[in-house]
C-alpha cells in the first residue's frame, strides 16, 4: 500500500526515487527508477534528516516543515511525516517542485496512517 | 552636535564591517549615521576623506580616533549613508568647527577608471553608493588632522558595553521593501534572539586619544565590490525577503534587512557545515542552495563567489523565483571561473 503512495511520485516527471525513511538512516520503503540508493546517499540523507531537526530548533523550537537540497543535476527534498518518519523525494533539477511539494501534503495523511 | 548636523539624503541603511565605510566611500560627500546599541555617532566624510569621527552614548561622548576605535571594535555596524548637498556639507563643516580639506574649487584627482554618471532620480538607491575601481586607501592617518577633542574623562562612568542593553532589531529603521504591507506581515519569521545568545560586544575602549597614533587595519580579504551589493539589494527588494546577509567562514560581509545578524549565521553556519558533510556522499553537480522550511518562513544559504548568501524569508515566499535567482548566480560564478 506504501509502495502505491510512493509510485505517484515516481510517475510525476523527472522523479527519480520516493522513500519513507527512518532518522536513523534505515529505509521503510521506496520506490525508485534510474536511481541506485547506495549508502552513501542514504547516510546523506540521515545526515540532512539529523542536522536539520537541529538547526530548526535554533528557531525557537519550531517544528521542521521541510528541507530542499539542491545540487546542479539533482535535488533532493524531504518532508516530515510523523515523528521519526520522513519522506524524502529524490528528482533531477528539471522536476516540477510545486507539483512535488503539492503531492508530499495531499498523500501525508495516507503515509502516517500506514506507518 | 549630531543632531544639529543636517540631515542629508539617506541613500542606503546597510550593516557591514566598519571598514566598510572607508572603502566606498572616495566619490561620497556626506554623513556616515552610525547606530550601535543606544549610542549614535556619525562619519562626516569628503570624497574618501574622513573628517570627523563622533559617537555618543549616554553622557559619554567619543571624538577623533576614540570614535573611530570604537567603530572599529564591532565586526559590524549599522549605518546611514546620508549625502550631502555642498550647502549642507558646508553646514555640517561650521557645526563641526573645521575647514573644508578639499575646496571645490581645486579639481579633485579622481579614480582611474571614470565610473558611470547615474541619475539622481534612478529609483535604484544603491546606484547612489559610492564605487571603487580599486581599494580605497584605508584612513590610516588623515592629511588633515582629525579634530581630537578631549571629554574630561575622570567625572564620566565607563560602562561597558555588555552592559548596555541589546538594542532590538526592530528599532533599527531598514529600506523599504518593495513587498506589500500584508504579504510581509503575513509571516515574517522572527529570530529568537533570547533563545540563542547574542555575541557580547567588546567593552567600549576609552582611552586619551590627544596623541595621533598610526592605525594599522587588518586589511579586507572579502570586499564586495559594487556589482555584488547591487545584486544583492535586488534581491532583498523581492516579496517576501526578510533579510539577505553575505557571510564567509569568518564573519559577517554585508547584511541587509531587519534582523539580528548572529543567531542568523549561526544558523546559516550550522546550514553550511551540513551541505559540507553531505556533498562528498552524492554525486549531483555542486551544490547550488539548501533550503530549510518552518512554519514561519524559510531560510536560504547559497554558495556566492567565495562567499555563501544567507536569506531569511517570508513562507509566503515564491521559491522557484529565488531558485532561479540563485541557479543564474551559480551559472553566472560557473561562466566566470571558465573564463
Amino acid at each position: 500500500m506504501l509502495k502505491q503512495i510512493l509510485n505517484k511520485f515516481l510517475i510525476l516527471n523527472d522523479v527519480q526515487a520516493a522513500l519513507v525513511i527512518q532518522e536513523n538512516g534505515e529505509i521503510i520503503e521506496s520506490m525508485k527508477s534510474g536511481i541506485l540508493i547506495k549508502d552513501e546517499l542514504q547516510e546523506a540523507i540521515a545526515i540532512i534528516m539529523l542536522d536539520s531537526r537541529k538547526t530548526a530548533a535554533q528557531f525557537g523550537n519550531a517544528p521542521l516543515s521541510m528541507v530542499f537540497v539542491e545540487f546542479s543535476e539533482s535535488f533532493l527534498i524531504l518532508g516530515p511525516v510523523m515523528e521519526e518518519f520522513y519522506l524524502v523525494i529524490i528528482a533531477k533539477n528539471s522536476a516540477n517542485i510545486g507539483q512535488i511539494t503539492y503531492e508530499m501534503k495531499k498523500n501525508q495523511d495516507a503515509i502516517v496512517s500506514l506507518l | 552636535m549630531i543632531n544639529q548636523l543636517p540631515e542629508g539624503k539617506s541613500i542606503s541603511r546597510m550593516q557591514a564591517p566598519p571598514q566598510w565605510i572607508f572603502t566606498h566611500t572616495v566619490r561620497f560627500v556626506g554623513v556616515v549615521r552610525v547606530v550601535i546599541q543606544d549610542g549614535e555617532g556619525f562619519i562626516l566624510i569628503k570624497k574618501g576623506k574622513t573628517l570627523v569621527y563622533y559617537f555618543k552614548h549616554g553622557r559619554i561622548e567619543l571624538h577623533g580616533h576614540g570614535a573611530l576605535d570604537y567603530f572599529n571594535s564591532h565586526p559590524t555596524i549599522e549605518f546611514n549613508l546620508c549625502k550631502y548637498t555642498p550647502e549642507e556639507f558646508s553646514q555640517a563643516l561650521k557645526i563641526c568647527d573645521i575647514e573644508d580639506p578639499i575646496p571645490d574649487t581645486v579639481p579633485v584627482q579622481e579614480p582611474a577608471r571614470p565610473e558611470p554618471v547615474r541619475k539622481e532620480s534612478e529609483e535604484d538607491s544603491f546606484d547612489d553608493i559610492p564605487v571603487i575601481s580599486r581599494p580605497a586607501p584605508l584612513p590610516v592617518k588623515p592629511e588633515q588632522p582629525v579634530p581630537v577633542i578631549e571629554t574630561p574623562a575622570a567625572p564620566v562612568p565607563v560602562t561597558p558595553a555588555t552592559a548596555i542593553p541589546v538594542i532590538p532589531a526592530a528599532a533599527v529603521p531598514v529600506k523599504p521593501v518593495a513587498a506589500t504591507p500584508e504579504k510581509q506581515a503575513a509571516a515574517v519569521p522572527v529570530m529568537p534572539s533570547a533563545a540563542i545568545p547574542v555575541k557580547p560586544v567588546a567593552a567600549v575602549p576609552v582611552k586619551p586619544s590627544a596623541v595621533p597614533q598610526e592605525r594599522v587595519f587588518v586589511p579586507q580579504t572579502a570586499v564586495l565590490e559594487d556589482p555584488d551589493i547591487k545584486i544583492i539589494g535586488q534581491i532583498k527588494k523581492l516579496n517576501g525577503i526578510v533579510a539577505i546577509s553575505v557571510f564567509n567562514n569568518d564573519r559577517n560581509i554585508l547584511l541587509m534587512g531587519d534582523v539580528e545578524i548572529e543567531p542568523l549565521l549561526k544558523i546559516a553556519r550550522t546550514m553550511l557545515a551540513t551541505t559540507n558533510k553531505i556533498t562528498p556522499h552524492v554525486d549531483w553537480g555542486s551544490f547550488v542552495h539548501m533550503t530549510l522550511q518552518i512554519p514561519e518562513g524559510n531560510v536560504i544559504i547559497a554558495p556566492y563567489h567565495e562567499t555563501h548568501l544567507c536569506i531569511l524569508t517570508t513562507r509566503t515566499i515564491n521559491i522557484g523565483h529565488i531558485r532561479r535567482i540563485l541557479r543564474d548566480l551559480q551559472q553566472e560564478r560557473n561562466q566566470g571561473d571558465m573564463l
